[in-house]
């Protein structure tokens, strides 16, 4: 039998329980989703088939770009941020530090609290009479006014993505301190001896040889901030006057009011657009050789 | 000045940013949770009272024991599941070639896109139609297959990495897939499968939808549905409740973590890894 | 002969077995020790008639309750055979037959609906002639003020307009703000959520506006609709005594406890407010008053009508016994000790005259004259993506983002298509 020759039965036992499961709880419910984008299916009134009239809706309705704009600036901002700020903790923790176990423990913590806390908590935060931000920023100088956190588009902006890279980045260490573990010290050393600086050896090794968990990360992340709706939820509820509200949080909203057909479409178009992203991080990073 | 020392401040000043940024909001948690008043900052003063985590286990009617349990069981099980699923997959497609490989990865990865509640209708009939709502099965389940494509990539990626040398030896002597999988590429793959076992159990943890609809009360109730049941009628956040009560529920977490740690940095592994 | 009374006898005794050993499910949300204040009442009702109930929790959030009922009556499921609904969800509920008609129930025992407040019920609780629902409790808004503020500056009454409002608040709070800078003078509900369509209703149809007129004609962009957000947003921008965060963070809650925690003249909120405020931890205990939300010159006092209505669904299997259960929540006696335990507002008029309310509650009878007159938010079965839209428009133009004249112009046009495109 050759090792790395066409090995489809033995290949298939071991990838049917992912399959099955796959299939049973996540296919099949997809499935309906995509057949209900097709329809007009309203609670209360009689379904019909409409074609594609939910994304010509979606094309003409100005609350869905400006969601869109939103959802894209939004992963624009944060993914770029938690990476980096990812791989700096993975640097730091991959090193000799004192009390390295509890450090690494530490830094769990923020993804470790249920969104739905962690949202809470940052609300309390940003609250404009008695949360933490505004006694900082009073107490340091920086403002004599309590600042409206939430009160204009940009600063609700910003206080998303403080919020959401504070929770997301310790994922991001995670993943990528285990990619960190796949490179040999030995590398290293050689480098060394040739000559290579600090910088000259993170960019020509640690790199490239990241780039598979760097996909992994990327992928995730951008799934996940294209889909977000939980902390919008509850912060800002898509306020003020609407210019934070996501897509996810507007499918959401068409759920939940009883137009299954329309938010449907809107949860179709999430996940064409994280498909994309996934498609084009594998082929930037060069993962696709895996299944070469 | 010298790369040492250059390395070793940014190092200093990395780590100290690095601890103020995650555990700020998280030590802000901690103050609400022992403050009699939430809005010690504002109006009221900062009264420490350890009320809340009293109150939290005691009064029977918000049931905080019997959804931290239930959390525990149905992370841990969806945990361990799920990464073994991940690894047989992610095994297969990174050594062995057939048709389907990439279709299936991608396929995998996409499904895992589509907004939550755009499926809950669809399993709570399910369920329903099984008899499994309000069990652990009904959450587990759904948990498995929500959470195998981060852990399917998250193995990918790192099983992609180790050299087919170790395995193409043992099956040249006469191994099989499955002695091969379970002895050698498990093993070396350690790091990789508890960080995916340590985020599907923090993803399980904290997943809200699905527990929410699936379940009707405390008998297999998770954690974060139970921290929404406090919101009182109008509205009022019992701001100490909730905040000892992710304290709480952290800790099993923190310990998971810093057990897992060890197992995670395994310097024995490195020269088997290619380079 | 005999074989057909047997068959019979064994019939009814059938009936009979299986009826008592049919549970009701009933859905309902809330916070913990009100759950388990429904348990109690379930198992109280279960030893006088027999007829067990099976609590199904949900938590208080509003739109998690509703998905907890939409996802299983869109299914068709049997369970759960009654729930409680929001006032505002009722339209859809009921427009897509998830609700089951109770008149015949009502003519078959003549069941006496006259205690209720006939306003509530023919608002609410009936649709296409129907009726679908018994209400629960009521909810309308209200004005509290600091009685002891208002006397100290020399007024002896609250306000009666708007304006009047706005002149004592700005007095009250530029002399306030020398012994508290954070004092404010009006806080009210101004966040992106169902509470801002509240408040906006009640300034509009106070100054003689409103969303529907007649039916399901639209007049959002009314010019009494327009004053009345100008002066919404002027008590922000203008006369600067609504505090900034007003359109971000101001729900009833927080609303409550700024006003609580002393610092604000006038509070708009529900009435479970007052029981709050005179608590022992309150910083306002003793030093609140409550009267009828004003009015802009000309028009008429007007609060929308909150609430929760209980209803048995179309699919249950036990209807009968659910609706036995329907009558005993709504039943005097119930909703005496709802009124005294919880702090709720019963549904029924004559709740309001027992002693024991009278007693425990005081408030509750200013609250009567409230109910008699309060208003409904459309009974659309696309109510709530009116409104969504509508808190988007109103919020927008409370943050400076927009005019309020162009806010609700766009609101208006995005009305029509919404009536269009989900009108039955």
């Amino acid at each position: 039998m050759p090792a790395r020759g066409y090995n489809g039965r033995t290949a298939y036992i071991f990838i049917a329980p992912m399959l099955i499961v796959v299939c049973a709880f996540v296919l099949l419910p997809v499935g309906g989703t995509v057949w209900l984008s097709f329809l007009r299916e309203v609670t209360y009134l009689p379904a019909k088939f409409v074609g594609l009239g939910n994304f010509s809706r979606l094309i003409r309705d100005e609350n869905f770009w400006q969601s869109l704009k939103f959802t894209a600036a939004f992963t624009g901002v944060c993914v770029p941020l938690e990476v980096v700020l990812g791989l700096c903790f993975a640097l730091i923790l991959n090193e000799r530090i004192p009390m390295r176990n509890l450090i690494r423990a530490t830094i769990l913590v923020p993804w470790a609290v249920p969104t739905i806390v962690s949202a809470r908590t940052w609300e309390l935060i940003y609250n404009y009479s008695y949360g933490l931000a505004n006694y900082v920023t009073q107490a340091v100088g920086l403002s004599d006014q309590p600042i409206n956190w939430l009160g204009s588009p940009a600063s609700a902006f910003v206080a998303l993505v403080v919020a959401d890279v504070w929770k997301t980045t310790p994922f991001v260490a995670i993943i990528l301190l285990a990619g960190l573990q796949t490179i040999p010290e030995g590398i290293y050393e050689h480098a060394k001896v040739d000559g290579a600086g600090l910088t000259q050896r993170f960019l020509k090794i640690t790199l490239p040889l990241l780039k598979p968990a760097l996909a992994v990360v990327l992928i995730f992340r951008s799934i996940d901030t294209v889909r977000i709706l939980d902390l919008i939820y509850v912060l800002t509820n898509g306020g003020p006057g609407g210019s934070t509200t996501s897509l996810s949080l507007l499918g959401y909203k068409y759920f939940n009011e009883g137009d299954f057909g329309y938010g449907s479409a809107i949860a179709v178009v999430v996940f064409l657009l994280a498909f994309v992203l996934s498609i084009s991080y594998l082929r930037a990073t060069g993962f696709g050789k895996v299944f070469k | 000045m010298s790369e040492a020392r250059v390395r070793k401040i940014l190092l200093a000043v990395g780590t100290a940013f690095m601890i103020v940024f995650c555990l700020t909001p998280f030590m802000w948690m901690i103050a609400v949770s022992v403050s009699k008043y939430p809005d010690f900052l504002g109006s009221q003063s900062f009264v420490v009272t350890f009320r809340n985590y009293l109150d939290i286990i005691t009064i029977g009617s918000l049931h905080f024991l019997d959804h931290l349990r239930n959390s525990l069981i149905v992370s841990a099980t969806v945990a361990l599941a799920c990464a073994l699923i991940a690894a047989s997959a992610a095994y297969a497609v990174s050594r062995l070639r057939f048709r389907g490989r990439m279709p299936i990865s991608l396929g995998v990865l996409a499904l895992s896109t589509f907004p939550q509640i755009s499926l809950v209708g669809y399993l709570y009939k399910l369920m329903r139609s099984l008899g499994l709502i309000n069990t652990y099965p009904a959450l587990i389940l759904p948990y498995i297959a929500w959470t195998v494509p981060l852990g399917f990539w998250i193995l990918l990626s790192y099983i992609s990495r180790i050299p087919h040398d170790l395995d193409d030896a043992a099956i040249a002597d006469g191994a099989s897939r499955g002695l091969v999988f379970r002895k050698i590429v498990l093993p070396i793959a350690a790091p990789g499968l508890f960080s995916a076992i340590l985020l599907i159990f923090i993803a399980a943890f904290n997943e809200f939808l699905f527990a929410l609809m699936l379940t009707t009360d405390h008998s297999a109730r998770t954690i974060p549905v139970g921290i929404a049941l406090f919101q009182g009628l109008h509205g009022e956040i019992p701001w100490g409740y909730i905040m000892a009560a992710s304290t709480l529920a952290s800790l099993p977490l923190v310990t998971l973590a810093m057990v897992f740690q060890r197992y995670v940095i395994q310097d024995i592994t490195r020269g088997a890894l290619k380079g | 002969m005999q074989r057909k009374a047997l068959i019979l006898i064994a019939l009814a005794i059938f009936t009979v077995c299986s009826r008592t050993s049919q549970k009701v499910t009933f859905m309902i949300g809330g916070a913990p020790a009100e759950l388990d204040y429904w348990e109690a009442l379930a198992s109280k009702f279960s030893d006088s008639t027999g007829i067990d109930i099976a609590i199904l929790r949900q938590p208080t959030d509003t739109d998690q309750r509703r998905q907890g009922l939409v996802v299983p009556l869109r299914a068709g499921e049997k369970d759960p055979d009654a729930f409680l609904m929001d006032i505002v969800w009722i339209g859809q509920f009921a427009a897509s037959g998830w609700l089951e008609p109770l008149d015949s129930y009502v003519d078959n025992e003549g069941f006496d609906l006259s205690p209720f407040f006939e306003r509530v019920i023919d608002l609410a609780d009936r649709y296409d002639g129907h009726l679908i629902a018994l209400p629960v409790y009521v909810d309308a808004g209200l004005l509290y003020y600091r009685s002891d503020l208002l006397a100290e500056y020399g007024y002896n009454e609250a306000p009666v307009t708007w304006n009047e409002l706005a002149k004592i608040a700005m007095e009250v709070q530029a002399k306030q703000r020398k012994i508290n800078p954070q004092f404010w003078g009006f806080v009210w509900q101004g966040a992106q959520y169902e509470g801002l369509i509240c408040n906006f209703l009640e300034y509009a149809v106070s100054n003689g506006g409103g969303i529907v007129a007649r039916g399901e004609s639209l007049i959002i962009n009314s010019p009494a609709n327009i004053e009345a957000l100008t002066f919404m947003r002027d008590l922000l921008a203008k006369y600067r005594i609504s505090p900034p965060n007003t359109y971000t963070e101001m729900k009833e809650e927080q609303v409550r406890s700024f006003f609580e925690s002393g610092n604000a003249l006038f509070e708009r909120n529900w009435p479970y407010a007052w029981g709050l405020h005179q608590s022992p931890d309150s910083k306002v205990r003793g030093k609140v008053g409550i009267s009828l939300l004003p009015k802009f010159e000309g028009g008429h006092h007007a609060a929308t009508l909150g609430g929760w209505h209980i209803a048995i669904s179309r699919n249950s299997d036990a209807k009968r016994q659910a609706w036995e259960f329907l009558k005993y929540v709504v039943s005097r006696r119930v909703q005496t000790d709802f009124a005294v335990d919880l702090g709720w507002n019963p549904a029924r008029r004559d709740v309001y005259d027992s002693p024991k309310v009278r007693e425990r509650a005081p408030h509750l009878v200013k609250l009567r004259e409230v109910f008699e007159s309060a208003t409904a938010r459309p009974t659309l079965p696309y109510y709530s993506l009116l409104s969504k839209m509508l808190q988007q428009k109103v919020n927008a133009a409370l943050s400076g983002m927009m005019e309020p004249e162009k806010a609700l112009d766009e609101a208006q046009a995005e009305a029509r298509e919404i009536a269009a495109r989900y009108k039955r």
